[in-house]
């Protein structure tokens, strides 16, 4: 029995859909805010998920690697959608952003710990505003009526004291870098990343000049060009270790990218023991395991892997 | 040359015997020519004609001229030895006559119905298969059949409800039931359905309770969600191969509860819904399954594990399951596979996949259905809204000459309920049209539906629908369309459009068929063994048809065949030994090469395994294992082997009557039993006409056809010379029969070009048991070529080829 599905592909979208006669699922991808990191197609379930390469042009930037979804694979679960750091997958049923796997409590959601104090922000700045590499922090003066300040100049120095200030941060879509949090000078801003880990680029193997990992990262600062050795260079500090650097590295072990962590709401779930097996390692599994107290299922894990826990 | 020229110890006293068959043979041929002719044949004794052979009056002829005239050989010219041979191999068995002693001409299929047009030439050829009989029953030997035992238990292929009706009437009889289901739950189409034609009752009320029965009966194990991957063996004695496939839940532990389902995530288009609706990737298709036991589809599953921790201490739940092969022996099999649907997607004019609002009729049921994915309600996929306008469209698929050319049987019936049912329910809220070719309700109270149906206001528009065209803004549909009662071409706007597609063979049949060595008709359905007599009978002994898998049929007739093809089954499983036809090989020692050195090929070659080769000693055939299909004895390098009834001796022998006359302008045609032979019957009975110029040689498979034979037929002069075989690769009754023979004339074919042979004058062709039109236009396309050749052409080769080809058959003689 074939099914009535559709995938259509546009300059900046991706949608996937399962036609039934009164029920519609579907995914969609924004291509701008996907960065062509790997954490989709790592944690797909069904590995319905791939990562096409570019070549690079001569003399142009490299360009970020992008994502294609297969038809016959998907299953509509959510799980990319749930893991994708930049939020570009939403996955609907009939248009609801409800996600039966999260419902179900069978696989996790992550916390963005993102706090924003309000108090302590000088009014006249817009640092972590214009810090912020996604764009995805909005910041607007209230006027005591409630008014939003357009231009600051044509208010006074006193006014501008009584003025309120709202920040706004697209959640949804934050990686959670922290280099909002690093630029503001008061204190505003606190942010946990979800995402743990290690990221080193090896010099000896990092090809002179080459910058193509530097021109695919989101992330203003998580990467560094060193005019010293003419390499790339990696700051630990704003990584979100997303990867999207690893899928376009022209050497192979130039670039280590190592997930160790990942801080999600609490859950009991074979599905996200997999995806995190994948997304980091199984050892990190099997830590989280036995912090969760899950004994046998380290075990069953150890079988099936024939691999022993330290 | 090739002859034994053993004496026999009795002269035979043949009897030929001339059956008119009323005028089917008597309309065209001359039969006092044919009984002077018969006359004057050796060993003919004595000779009698009679209106019906196959009567009574004409068996007790028969009996009464063996008796009478000490007859012990009998010809009887007739039909097809494939319709009366049993017939009459009884007759005479009556009066202590051996079977094996009689013979069958077949000089109505095989001359009067396929060349009516030209009496004298039929009566030529009609006489020379009495010659050809004659031929060969002056060297025929009696023989004993063989008895084999019976395993009294049963295999049924398919449960839905042809399946299901035959697996509860052998189980009531006493018999075992293996009921064979490839889905996760049996039932079929039949469980789909909301309504039943014409009385409108709830289908699935009335099949949920045998569905519980068959479930229960102790006689009855199902085995679901399995497939059947090997049968081996024969009548009484198959050995049959089933993989179960893993449902990753443990049948014995599950109880059906579907607290499973509840805590399951993932949900995928249910296809038994006609993917309308969804179910959980644990989950029973339908709440009414028999097995009632919960499967996960990996497909879909995300291995989340929240099914293990709800099912708890049952512990049914095993994501390591693996398939499981069961082999199982049973007497008898029952196929009833059923059929498919039709989806119209390469269909462009007809929308469907493209608009919205276009279905197929087997998705309206889902709709319709109170239990349905959307509760009974018929609404639109574009909208959600109700249908204020809904046309129903006949034949898509079906009536075809492009698709399917065939009639589904039971459509018309189906969209008149549906239209009765839509009428009842929305009352004058809807208008229903409905595109018809012919409205076709022909059996018990159908017409009257049918009138009710026209009672209740639906509008009836004579004519083929030839495109549809989607409203953009209303997404309502604009059907053009010829009324050709009113001869105008007409266009209506609907809200909905249902199309009424073809019902097809099921994807998978073609596999059955191999499986089972059964063949297929044009349309894709199971052949059955003879069109009136023998509907359910398939044409390897101890396999049976039930349902729509042989040929579209509604419940009723479903049921009623599936009955018949109990009964049908039963006839073998109650006897405790079946006999066999003793056609087998027989190996003379004292010929056989192996004792001297290592050869062996006729076990390699044996398609059933049945010789055994042993160093330095003859090898031997295991009777009850071989099936008679002769390939040994052709391969055989020393002629060792005999097939008994078909021995060298008595085909060399219809050879040479055969091509005694005019052997130039003849074909000589050896055809296996179960295609090709089959095919010409075909080509008789649907009276497709050819030139009677061909001698058709009957042997049990193409694997028997001895090079030797074609030597003998050109040294003779034959002008043409065929071979007949069943379809490559995988329709040959004897598993790999043809194959054999292929091998061994693709290596002759060329050795006789280069001696000179024109190309053309050596064939071989491969002609279903369907293949009757193919068969005409075979004969028709030999015979314009052989004219194209010329006589004087064949005649110069044939004077070129005969000494070497003496030669060659001298030096066989010598070993």
């Amino acid at each position: 029995m074939p099914l009535k599905t559709l995938k259509q592909e546009t300059a900046n979208a991706l949608t996937l859909e399962w036609i039934l006669h009164i029920k519609n699922y579907r995914l969609s991808l924004n291509k701008d805010h996907c960065v062509g990191c790997q954490i989709c197609t790592l944690a797909c379930p069904k590995e319905a998920i791939k990562l096409v390469k570019h070549t690079k042009i001569q003399g142009q930037k490299a360009k970020k690697a992008t994502v294609d979804v297969d038809l016959t694979k998907c299953n509509f679960c959510g799980i990319c959608d749930i893991l994708c750091p930049y939020g570009a997958i939403k996955v609907t049923v009939n248009g609801e952003h409800i996600l039966s796997v999260v419902e179900k409590e069978s696989f996790p959601q992550l916390v963005r710990d993102i706090q924003v104090d309000t108090s302590k922000f000088p009014v006249g700045d817009s640092k972590c505003e214009e810090a912020c590499p996604l764009n995805l922090i909005h910041i607007a003066r209230l006027t005591p009526d409630g008014n939003v300040v357009e231009d600051l100049k044509a208010v006074s120095r006193k006014d501008r004291k009584k003025l309120q200030v709202k920040i706004d941060v697209e959640k949804e879509r934050c990686p959670c870098c922290r280099v909002c949090e690093y630029k503001c000078p008061e204190d505003v801003m606190h942010i946990r990343k979800f995402v743990h880990g290690k990221i080193l680029i090896h010099p000896e193997k990092c090809p002179e000049g080459c910058t193509d990992c530097l021109d695919v990262c989101p992330i203003t600062g998580a990467l560094y060009y060193s005019d010293e050795d003419k390499k790339v260079h990696a700051d630990e500090m704003f990584c979100v270790y997303c990867g999207a650097c690893k899928a376009v590295c022209p050497v192979e072990e130039a670039l280590d990218l190592k997930r160790t962590k990942i801080v999600h709401t609490p859950v009991r779930s074979g599905a996200w023991n997999k995806a995190l097996e994948r997304l980091a390692s199984p050892v990190e599994m099997s830590k989280e395991l036995k912090a969760k107290g899950s004994q046998k299922a380290v075990v069953s894990v150890e079988k099936r892997l024939g691999w022993k826990s330290a | 040359m090739g002859a034994e020229k053993k004496i026999e110890v009795e002269e035979p006293r043949i009897g030929v015997f001339v059956c008119h068959c009323g005028l089917n043979i008597a309309g065209v041929l001359d039969i006092k020519e044919l009984l002077e002719y018969s006359k004057t044949l050796p060993n003919v004794v004595y000779v009698k004609d009679n209106r019906y052979t196959c009567a009574d009056p004409g068996q007790e002829e028969i009996r009464k001229g063996i008796k009478e005239h000490k007859l012990n050989r009998v010809i009887v010219a007739a039909c097809s030895p494939r319709m009366h041979e049993p017939t009459f191999r009884r007759t005479v068995s009556d009066v202590n006559l051996n079977a094996f002693l009689f013979e069958m001409a077949n000089i109505r299929e095989f001359s009067s119905w396929c060349h009516p047009s030209t009496p004298q030439e039929a009566t030529e050829k009609a006489k020379d298969l009495i010659k050809m009989a004659v031929a060969k029953a002056r060297l025929l030997k009696p023989l004993q059949t063989i008895e084999v035992p019976v395993t009294n238990k049963a295999l049924v292929v398919g449960g839905g409800i042809a399946g299901m009706n035959t697996a509860l009437d052998l189980a009531e009889m006493g018999f075992k039931v293996y009921l064979l289901e490839k889905g996760e739950s049996i039932g079929g189409h039949m469980a789909q359905l909301d309504k039943t034609f014409p009385t409108l009752d709830c289908s699935i009320c009335i099949e949920g309770p045998k569905m519980v029965d068959v479930g229960r009966h102790p006689n009855i194990k199902i085995i679901a969600n399995a497939d059947l991957q090997s049968v081996s063996g024969f009548i009484g004695n198959f050995k049959v191969k089933i993989r179960k496939n893993p449902r990753f839940v443990i049948a014995e532990n599950c109880t059906g509860c579907g607290e499973c389902k509840e805590v399951c995530p993932i949900e995928y288009p249910n296809e038994w819904d006609m993917n309308l609706g969804v179910r959980k990737a644990i989950s029973v298709p339908f709440d009414q399954a028999v097995p009632l036991v919960y499967t996960i589809n990996k497909d879909y599953c995300i291995e989340c594990f929240k099914c293990v921790d709800a099912c708890g201490a049952r512990q049914a739940i095993n994501f390591e399951q693996q398939p499981e092969e069961i082999e199982l022996d049973v007497g008898a099999i029952v196929v009833a596979t059923g059929y498919d649907v039709y989806m119209p997607y390469d269909n462009p004019l007809l929308g469907y996949g493209k608009y919205a609002n276009v279905i197929t009729s087997l998705e309206f049921e889902r709709l319709i259905l109170a239990a349905g994915p959307t509760g009974g309600k018929v609404v639109r996929a574009s909208d959600g809204h109700k249908p204020h306008s809904v046309a129903f469209i006949q034949c898509v698929g079906s009536r075809d000459k492009n698709k399917y050319p065939y009639c589904s049987n039971f459509c018309c019936m189906y969209t008149l309920k549906h239209v009765v049912q839509l009428k009842e329910k929305y009352k004058q809220d809807v208008e229903i049209y409905v595109f018809y070719m012919d409205m076709r309700s022909n059996f018990k109270g159908y017409e009257e539906f049918y009138d009710r149906a026209r009672e209740a206001g639906v509008n009836f528009v004579r004519g083929r629908v030839s495109k549809i065209l989607e409203v953009p803004e209303t997404k309502n549909l604009l059907i053009s369309a010829e009324d050709s009662l009113l001869g105008q071409p007409i266009e209506i706007e609907a809200e909905m459009v249902v199309l009424a597609t073809a019902a097809i063979p099921k994807k998978g049949a073609d596999e059955i068929a191999r499986i089972l060595n059964v063949t297929r008709g044009a349309d894709g359905f199971f052949m059955e063994s003879h069109p009136k007599l023998k509907p359910i009978d398939a044409p390897t002994d101890g396999v049976f048809f039930a349902g729509a898998c042989q040929g579209l049929k509604d419940i009723p007739y479903s049921v009623s065949q599936g009955s018949g093809a109990a009964s049908r089954a039963a006839t073998v499983l109650s006897k405790p030994k079946w006999k066999i036809e003793p056609i087998v090989s027989v190996i003379d020692p004292a010929k056989c090469r192996n004792v001297n050195s290592k050869c062996g090929i006729c076990a390699e070659r044996c398609p059933y395994g049945s010789i055994k080769v042993e160093e330095k000693k003859a090898a031997e055939v295991i009777t009850a294992m071989c099936h008679g299909c002769g390939t040994c004895v052709a391969e055989c390098p020393a002629d060792a082997i005999t097939q008994m009834h078909f021995t060298d001796a008595q085909i060399f022998a219809q050879i040479r009557a055969a091509l005694e006359t005019n052997p130039q302008d003849k074909i000589l045609a050896f055809l296996c039993n179960w295609c090709s032979y089959a095919g010409a019957d075909l080509a008789g009975t649907s009276r497709f006409e050819y030139p009677p110029i061909i001698r058709p040689i009957r042997v049990m498979c193409s694997g028997r056809v001895d090079r030797d034979f074609i030597l003998e037929a050109l040294r003779l002069g034959a002008g043409m010379v065929l071979v007949g075989a069943c379809h490559l690769p995988y329709d040959c009754h004897y598993i790999s029969g043809n194959w054999k023979m292929k091998a061994r004339m693709d290596a002759l074919a060329p050795m006789l070009q280069k001696l000179g042979l024109s190309p053309e004058r050596f064939r071989v062709e491969y002609v279903s048991a369907a293949e009757g039109v193919r068969f005409a236009e075979l004969i028709r396309e030999m015979t314009a070529q052989l004219n194209a050749l010329g006589k004087d052409k064949i005649k110069m080769e044939n004077e070129k080829l005969r000494p070497i080809l003496e030669n060659m058959l001298k030096r066989k003689e010598k070993k």
